[in-house]
């Protein structure tokens, strides 16, 4: 079944516009659940209530308070509030090109598959041109009252938005200098490398499961069909020893398995 | 080194939250690399984005939530609440504290290292949150080890860890001589194009690509650009509020107000200085700043501003500080 689109924009490139459907590439597969008083299971109701008073508070006499201090705070009222919401508009505007390798993975948020909407052509040709070009686009657009920043790339010759995070966000390092007894020596070095080849492998997403999410279901459908399931743990044991026998033992561990 | 592991401190203040590097230390465990063993604590990555705001009434009193049986209308602490799940014939199945420990995977400090595998192999659409690792032991060698390691062979370490009941699938990649532990997502919750009903791939045009491809050189350039990426709508925020405090208008002194929005998790956890923490344990000449700060953050001059800061507070007859919150009961798990 094909999935809905939530938002609909025009890419802006020089004089091009390409039109594109932006599709959630995440699945949310949380487990939700309702809360419920114990005692006779009712549904909750979540109330505003005054802290001091414990008073319902009418949804008209809410505000919302900007804290600039420890005990000081600037209510900013509603009507300010709409004044700074972005003016709407379909446009998603391309600011730079960069190589991928210019951004790290901590600004990425959330990923979008980007559909084409309209010119099929159009979409398919700034994708492999993208492609060709080895870079990705940083885009800025505004998307139901709410400004992004995001980096657009190509997966397998489909168009990928990924949100990014703020530059106040996120935070980097320079001058990271151990201290001389830190230092690896050239044989740890050597050894620590041969430890990483022996356990090297290729990216296989499909070999992590969500074990906690399937016993939760597993639980909720034994429970519906009036059973009860045993919890099953997994028993996890960790060695200790000096570094560089650590790592001798351990890469000879790593051979006795990719023989086996 | 004290377990921080169940230790809850109050809300961190708005104005330390601006104040540079400051991060959550939200767990300590071990990395374990095959034999070897390196302990490190996990520091949030991210900074909040300051747009965050309270819900007060008109008056600027504090206002929390409240939870009400909708059968009774009575109040209902914490303890009263339980889960519920509804099936897909309507049936609601309780889930008690005690099924949902005994699913929750086996309480464990590790951090398994499973796989070495090319950075580029992970694509962009798995990442979900990074933190960063400190070393915790006595000596950062092996910590040091591992990140160089990964370093000069290009390869990240795949892994899984248990933190709060629930179990990651991370990334952990080496930052400028400092670990990175990114979350990742699991494979059945990405989607794909053809799951999504995008239409099949045709083949543009060859002076169409051409064309495109010209104008992606004119606005190619080498690195990002710091000033398009910063947080416009959080400088409108802070401008509007302050020329608002300057006039005195609409300034209150609310006592422990809720957020008013949910907030990211991580609460309670307690709050610490990144570049202190790296300075101690990994090299006196670590350096940590803001992707948007030109200058890195001094740590002197920040230490002088709270004190100053607080000084200034205790003049003013001690006001009440926020209460600890109690933790609210999330209707997500897993």
């Amino acid at each position: 079944m094909a999935a809905r689109a939530i938002w609909k924009g025009e890419l802006k490139l020089g004089k091009h516009n390409v039109g594109v459907k932006f599709f959630s590439a995440i699945e949310d597969r949380s487990v939700r659940f309702h809360l419920l008083h114990e005692k006779d299971q009712a549904p909750v109701e979540q109330h505003i209530v005054r802290k001091d008073t414990g008073k319902d508070v009418p949804r008209e006499d809410m505000r919302k308070a900007f804290a600039v201090g420890a005990n000081t705070a600037v209510i900013l009222q509603p009507e300010e509030l709409e004044e700074l919401v972005p003016p709407e508009s379909r446009d998603i505007e391309l600011l730079r090109f960069v190589p991928a390798d210019a951004i790290g993975d901590q600004w990425y948020e959330r990923a979008y598959y980007l559909g084409p909407d309209g010119h099929t052509e159009d979409y398919f040709a700034f994708g492999a041109a993208l492609s060709r070009k080895e870079v990705i686009g940083i885009a800025r657009w505004v998307m139901r009252k709410k400004r992004y920043l995001g980096a657009i790339s190509v997966v397998d010759g489909y168009l990928v938005m990924t949100t990014m995070r703020r530059a106040e966000q996120v935070l980097s390092f320079s001058g990271v200098e151990p201290a001389k007894s830190a230092t690896p020596q050239a044989n740890e070095l050597k050894l620590a490398e041969q430890l990483v080849k022996s356990i090297e492998a290729d990216f296989d997403p499909q070999q992590w499961q969500n074990e906690y999410r399937e016993r939760l279901l597993e639980l909720i459908e034994a429970k519906a069909r009036g059973e009860k399931i045993k919890p099953v743990p997994v028993k996890k044991k960790r060695p200790e020893g000096s570094l560089a026998d650590s790592l001798k033992a351990s890469i000879a561990a790593a051979k006795e398995k990719k023989v086996a | 080194m004290p377990s921080r592991k169940r230790q809850r401190e109050p809300e961190a203040r708005a104005d330390e939250e601006s104040a540079g590097a400051r991060v959550r230390s939200l767990w300590s465990g071990t990395i374990t690399f095959g034999l070897v063993s390196i302990p490190v604590d996990l520091l949030t990555a991210v900074r909040p984005r300051q747009t965050a705001m309270k819900l007060v009434d008109t008056e600027g009193h504090a206002l929390g939530r409240q939870y009400h049986c909708s059968k009774e209308g009575k109040k209902l602490d914490y303890d009263d609440l339980v889960r519920g799940y509804e099936t897909d014939d309507g049936k609601m199945v309780v889930i008690t504290d005690q099924e949902f420990e005994s699913v929750a995977p086996e309480m464990s400090a590790d951090i398994e290292l499973r796989s070495f595998v090319p950075l580029e192999q992970v694509p962009a659409l798995y990442f979900q949150k990074p933190y960063f690792l400190a070393p915790a032991g006595k000596s950062a060698k092996a910590y040091v080890l591992l990140a160089a390691t990964m370093e000069r062979t290009g390869r990240v370490a795949i892994g899984s860890f248990v933190m709060r009941g629930h179990e990651y699938l991370v990334a952990i990649v080496p930052d400028n001589g400092v670990l990175r532990l990114d979350t990742l997502r699991y494979a059945d919750e990405i989607r794909t194009p053809a799951s999504i009903g995008l239409p099949k791939h045709s083949k543009p045009a060859a002076a169409k690509v051409t064309q495109f491809a010209r104008q992606i050189e004119a606005l190619t350039h080498e690195q990002i650009d710091i000033a398009e990426l910063q947080d416009q709508e959080a400088r409108q925020l802070q401008s509007l509020v302050e020329s608002k405090q300057k006039a005195h208008d609409d300034v209150i002194h609310p006592k422990g107000a809720e957020a008013a929005e949910e907030t990211e998790a991580g609460g309670g956890a307690k709050v610490i200085d990144l570049m202190e923490v790296l300075r101690k344990s990994l090299s006196r000449s670590a350096v940590v700043r803001t992707a948007e700060a030109s200058e890195p953050i001094d740590l002197a001059e920040r230490r002088a501003q709270r004190d100053a800061r607080s000084s200034a507070t205790k003049k003013k007859s001690a006001p009440a500080k926020a209460k600890r919150k109690t933790p609210r009961k999330r209707a997500k798990r897993s």
